[in-house]
């Protein structure tokens, strides 16, 4: 038989506020353990939380930008459980009036995957266990959290690759989190169940946690995939539980069952007031928003004719396309643009971070100056190249590296007289073209330009060739 | 109503450990408390779901920095700390 994988993800993301969500302490990641903390962050009785207006303004801008409804009216409440890495004993959360509901991301084959909410909350400590005992640091807890819940709605793993990458591309685009996996500012919890395929009814689900990578995130659904099916084929039953994702062993065991699942006794967080968002609020913070990387995406390729391989790794990172953005400015093609910067640009950016950060000393303006040198003809197209390098090895602007006599051009006049003697010179390469051989003009024409430094026009010296041999 | 089994399975979450022979009189008392609530409970109320008594909405704060407290302040009143760590043991 087979066997259709069901999935749904709940993802926590970082918030890049300056500050945690219910105190002024510092959210900076890492530093000496327990100085980011206050009498509210670590749980003092008699404290009280007073809520960072950022949080609810970086948690609607996420509704926004995944085309959720965002609540006119939310709440917090408390979610009680005991565990060292919450001094309250409850976690503030949002339970039943979270502040975004009913979004979707679409992804590259068609299929939307439907979100069904995104909420507020507080990050939790970070716990050091050794020999038993447990050593509990603080830094990390109270800083803000959203977290985004989807329907049930991957039929594979590569949707749910995509999924966790265009999410992180969002959430970074609007910059509301860096969603690094590895330093745990996003974090992926999977619930997986397997169906025969054609059937409607939803199997016994479990849930993989502690999952850092995109990579990790594949590799544990693969294996629960496999493990369920088996266990269904060889006549066994699918237990709903917990599980944790080994990287060394590339397997889940499990962590708890149903049986011991949680009863977090939500009840409202009467420490805080209601939140309203009134609709204002909603269209200023839309307004706001950055164009996103599908609609770029979708303009580069529709309307600027850019290939979709290149589109994509145009939209990949805002930093990369707002320069391409502003390069492209009034270019005829602005695909011009796109080629100096996925060619000679990227060649010197080498890993993915090199190409987010965007570290080069040629500014956006200077190469929409020299694509429009190149468009406009007075620049050929192997000296544009040439200049480039230079422009990007010194910041200085394109005018540095070409002088009026290479923009001009050559006259007609000099044009002869570099073709004439590049004939007298490669007599057998003549001789060979005027045989048949097409090919052996090339030679020819590379002389030409060898004297003129490349400031000749190659088209223009072809033509040129052919009339004075004949 | 409250039972012995529930007085058990809150000390079970709670991680509270309770003298089999104070669960009874435990019993009794949260029995008590419950129905107290549902005294607050029985008051017929007109006002929205989301009202607080004083009707406050959004009280935000500035996402501005302040100074956090010295780790030894912070560790102050915990029962037992080590590398400026709150120190949880193995339980025996
Ligand atoms: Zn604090």
């Amino acid at each position: 038989m087979k066997y259709e994988l069901v999935a749904g993800f709940e993802t926590h993301v970082e918030l890049q506020t300056n500050t945690k969500i219910f105190c002024s302490c510092t959210t900076k990641f890492g530093g000496d353990p327990n100085t980011h903390c206050c009498p509210v962050c670590i749980g003092l009785p008699g404290t009280l939380p007073k809520l960072n207006e950022r949080v609810v303004e970086y948690a609607i801008m996420a509704g926004l930008a995944t085309n959720c409804e965002i609540a006119e009216i939310a709440k917090m409440d408390r979610k009680n459980y005991c565990y060292p890495d919450l001094p309250k004993a409850y976690q503030i959360s949002q339970y039943d009036k979270p502040l975004c509901e009913h979004g979707y991301i679409q992804l590259s084959n068609g299929r939307k995957i439907r979100i069904l909410r995104i909420h507020i909350e507080e990050d939790a400590g970070k716990l050091i266990h050794n020999h038993g005992d447990t050593y509990v640091d603080y830094n990390r807890g109270g800083v803000p959290l959203i977290e985004i819940v989807t329907e049930p709605d991957f039929r594979s793993i590569d949707e749910a690759k995509e999924y966790v990458e265009k999410l992180q591309q969002t959430m970074r685009y609007i910059g509301i989190s860096d969603c690094r996996m590895q330093e745990g500012s996003m974090r992926c919890d999977v619930n997986i169940s397997v169906r025969p395929e054609g059937s409607e009814k939803l199997g016994t689900r479990t849930e993989i946690k502690n999952m850092n990578s995109i990579t990790n995130i594949a590799k544990a659904m693969d294996y629960e995939y496999e493990r369920q099916v088996d266990l269904i084929e060889s006549g066994g039953e699918v237990v709903q539980e917990t599980l944790r994702y080994d990287d060394a062993t590339g397997t889940t065991s499990s962590m708890r069952s149903k049986e011991d699942a949680h009863d977090y006794r939500y009840f409202r967080e009467p420490d805080l007031v209601t939140i309203n968002v009134p609709r204002e609020r909603v269209k200023e913070i839309q307004a706001r928003l950055p164009e996103l990387p599908e609609k770029k995406y979708a303009r580069y390729t529709e309307e600027y004719g850019i290939p979709e391989k290149d589109a994509a790794q145009l939209t990949k990172y805002r930093s990369i396309s707002e320069y391409f953005d502003k390069a492209s400015e009034g270019l005829k093609s602005p695909k011009t643009a796109s080629n100096f910067i996925i060619g000679q640009i990227f060649r010197r950016l080498e890993t993915e971070a090199d190409k987010e950060a965007l570290d080069i000393k040629t500014s956006a303006e200077q190469l929409g100056e020299l694509c429009k040198l190149l468009e406009s003809g007075k620049l050929k197209n192997n000296l544009a190249k040439k200049a480039l390098d230079q422009m990007l090895d010194s910041g200085k602007p394109v005018t540095e590296f070409v002088s009026e006599s290479d923009m001009a051009g050559l006259d007609d006049a000099t044009l002869t007289e570099y073709c004439n003697n590049a004939i007298n010179a490669m007599k057998n390469a003549v001789e060979d073209y005027k045989s048949g051989k097409e090919k052996a003009l090339m030679a020819v024409l590379g002389n030409v330009m060898k004297q003129s430094r490349g400031r000749a026009d190659a088209p223009s010296v072809i033509k040129k060739l052919k009339e004075l041999i004949g | 109503m409250i039972t012995r089994e529930d007085i058990e399975n809150i000390a079970l979450l709670s991680k509270l450990f309770v003298d089999e022979k104070d669960i009874d009189g435990l019993t009794e008392e949260m029995q008590k408390i419950v129905a107290f609530a549902d005294t607050i409970n029985s008051v017929e109320v007109k006002s929205g779901e989301f009202d607080n008594i004083n009707n406050l909405q959004n009280a935000f704060r500035a996402d501005e920095v302040k100074e956090s407290l010295p780790v030894e302040e912070i560790l102050k009143n915990a029962p037992e700390q080590a590398e400026d760590h709150f120190l949880v043991r193995k339980r025996a």
